[in-house]
């Protein structure tokens, strides 16, 4: 074999491993910038949120949602500059932690294992058993940068043989959706976002707004997110834990039922058995993709966290979400 | 190779095979209880008051000390109360006596360890007042033939790790304890996180909390959680398999996560593959519980060293 045909070979050897042909380059770069949401209570909170990079740095919480296909690399960059907001040294810059990814050291966003607070590149190879919800967050002074809301969901995707996205949640058919939503989990106690470094408001977490994907959703009539999907369809959703409390993750139609739903990742890995069940504890950190099935009559299910006390599982406040069919 | 190259064989093996079915052993513990100070070196930390379950009369330790016995082994275990308050022994999931124990007395505990797993010891009395103290430890089973395996025939591993992970409200429950005085239990707001009893800058360099080995190696990391709050545990670098949880053994294959939710009381046994060079945290997701008194990285943390 001369040299072209040896990289022809590597090229063959790497596609049947990944079992996905046109594996694709995703170049993105991201920014951090400082933004004031205000709450449903009128007061204001400062958010540092993950924006796209170049100009004057813009963003909304929580920052946008990364899609990367099964054998494509993600070439993650963090830009940082005398712009970005940031805390005193030792706290000083920001990372990005592809949670879950398992990747190398040197890609793992950890400033106590040698990662740069002044702007890198990420890289994500997903391997042939990674699937579903994954997250990135910034992993500098974690106890504050990820209530500050410096996070989003990372999700990866299977993909056809001419390398388009399938809309299935893993490689096997049973996981094909119609819908697709990101349901992201956050907790915000403003004390954490006035606080800085090596202070004793970060020992006693009080969160006092509850958020799924950036928004409170108090009630049904004003949920966090909608999705309009249609009758006897599958709507997959995707639960990603940024929550520092408990969480109990329901559906419930219009007159409180709870609705089976099935769980077929955990933590972006397929579950060895499916799971159908009717809630499901997400914790801090653990994500899961979950399918249901919309009845035959039209109406509104409400996917819904119950958000609890460590100590007693005690609840704090429930947020909503609603699917319409 | 001759044949009485195989008749020696066959009375190895045999010999084995005895020895394996002997090896069932007496092990006689006596832990006496002991209040002292626990602390928490690094930014943040702190001298705390606790009482603890020791085998060293005089010297608390917290978490108490491992019980480490096979499958078939009788346990003799003697409490001693050294304390001025009434305490209790239980083996969560193996004993059931629950009786105080009453200051300057002593009680024995004999069983027969059964099921190969990771258990919690504790003292149940005082409305959580005695286990937030500081009393608690672990109970390991291993196979009956004592190999290196979560259970007979079960997963291997290369070497393994204790995490008791647990923490204390210094100023509203260890300080008035400590001083005998009444807590008010309503009220919990712990400010110090501990594992093994250390902080994060003690637990990321503990030679029994570091996953420490070469790339090829297991871990079993048997993770015990006596605190009242429930841990979020998350671990870089490579997922876990979930052998055992709560004390319920799971089937083959195993899950594998990047995060395990360890309820208080709760406990799991989980393999982690070291299967690539580099530097890793395992930490608390839950973010205060990852400080000492709100100093970041002070709190359960360790560290995972893939050479
Ligand atoms: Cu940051
Ligand atoms: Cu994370």
């Amino acid at each position: 074999m001369n040299f072209n045909d040896t990289k022809k070979f590597a090229v063959a050897v790497a596609l049947l491993a990944f079992g996905t042909a046109n594996a694709a380059t995703i170049n993105l770069s991201k920014c951090v910038a400082s933004i004031n949401k205000t709450m449903s209570d009128g007061a204001s909170v400062t958010f540092w949120v993950f924006g796209p990079a170049g100009g004057m740095c813009t963003g909304a919480l929580p920052g946008a949602p990364i899609e990367v296909g099964v054998g494509d690399t993600l070439n993650l960059t963090l830009n940082i500059n005398g712009m970005t907001p940031q805390e005193a040294a030792p706290y000083n810059g920001h990372t990005i932690h592809l949670h879950g990814a398992d990747v190398a050291t040197a890609e793992d966003g950890v400033p106590e294992t040698g990662a740069p607070v002044t702007g890198d590149t990420y890289t994500f190879t997903p391997a042939g058993n990674m699937y579903g919800s994954y997250m990135y967050h910034c992993h500098v002074h974690t106890v504050k940068h990820l209530e500050m809301g410096m996070y989003g969901a990372l999700i990866v995707r299977p993909k056809d043989a001419s390398g388009n996205f399938l809309n299935q949640i893993t490689a096997s058919a049973a996981t094909t959706y119609d819908y697709v939503q990101t349901y992201l989990f956050s907790t915000v106690d403003p004390a954490y976002h006035t606080a800085t470094g090596d202070s004793t408001v970060f020992a006693d977490y009080n969160p006092k707004y509850f958020l799924i994907t950036g928004a409170e959703g108090k009630t049904t009539a004003a949920p966090a997110v909608s999705l309009a999907a249609a009758v006897n369809k599958k709507v997959a959703l995707r639960l990603i834990g940024l929550h520092s409390v408990g969480g109990t993750f329901e559906i419930r139609d219009a007159a409180g039922a709870a609705k089976t739903f099935t769980a077929y990742t955990e933590d972006g890995r397929a579950l060895p058995t499916a799971q159908t069940v009717t809630s499901l504890d997400v914790s801090a950190g653990q994500r899961f993709d979950i399918i249901f099935t919309t009845p035959a009559t039209t109406g509104a299910w409400y996917p819904q966290i119950s958000y609890k006390k460590l100590r007693d599982g005690a609840a704090y406040a429930t947020a909503y979400g609603k699917v319409t069919f | 190779m001759n044949k009485n190259f195989y008749t020696s064989l066959l009375f190895m093996l045999a010999t084995l095979v005895l020895t394996g079915a002997a090896q069932a052993a007496t092990r006689s513990y006596t832990l006496y209880i002991t209040s002292g100070n626990l602390t928490v070196n690094g930014t943040g930390g702190a001298t705390i008051p606790g009482w603890s379950y020791t085998d060293v009369p005089g010297t608390p330790k917290i978490p108490g000390p491992a019980l480490t016995v096979n499958e078939g082994d009788t346990v003799n275990i003697t409490v001693v109360n050294n304390h001025t308050l009434s305490h209790n022994f239980l083996i969560k999931g193996v004993t059931t006596d629950t009786t105080a124990i009453a200051a300057g007395l002593s009680r024995a505990y004999s069983f027969t360890a059964s099921t190969a797993g990771t258990y919690l010891y504790y003292d149940t009395l005082n409305n959580n007042i005695n286990r937030e103290m500081g009393m608690y430890g672990a109970l390991i089973v291993g196979p009956a033939d004592g190999s290196s395996k979560a259970w007979t025939n079960g997963p291997a591993y290369t070497f393994q790790r204790t995490w008791i992970v647990s923490e204390m409200d210094k100023t509203r429950w260890n300080d008035v304890a400590g001083a005998g005085g009444a807590v008010a239990t309503a009220t919990y707001k712990p400010n110090y996180f501990l594992i093994n009893g250390r902080g994060g800058s003690d637990g990321m360099m503990a030679a029994d909390t570091t996953i420490d080995g070469t790339v090829g190696q297991t871990a079993l990391v048997r993770i015990v959680n006596p605190g009242q709050f429930a841990n979020s545990l998350h671990f870089h670098g490579n997922h876990i398999q979930v052998l055992t949880l709560n004390g319920v053994r799971q089937s083959s294959p195993y899950r594998e996560l990047d995060v395990i939710n360890i309820p208080p009381l709760g406990t799991a046994d989980v393999l982690y593959y070291l299967n690539q060079p580099g530097d890793y945290p395992m930490h608390n997701h839950i973010a205060q519980m990852e400080t000492a008194n709100g100093v970041y990285l002070n709190g359960i943390v360790t560290m995972i060293k893939m050479r």
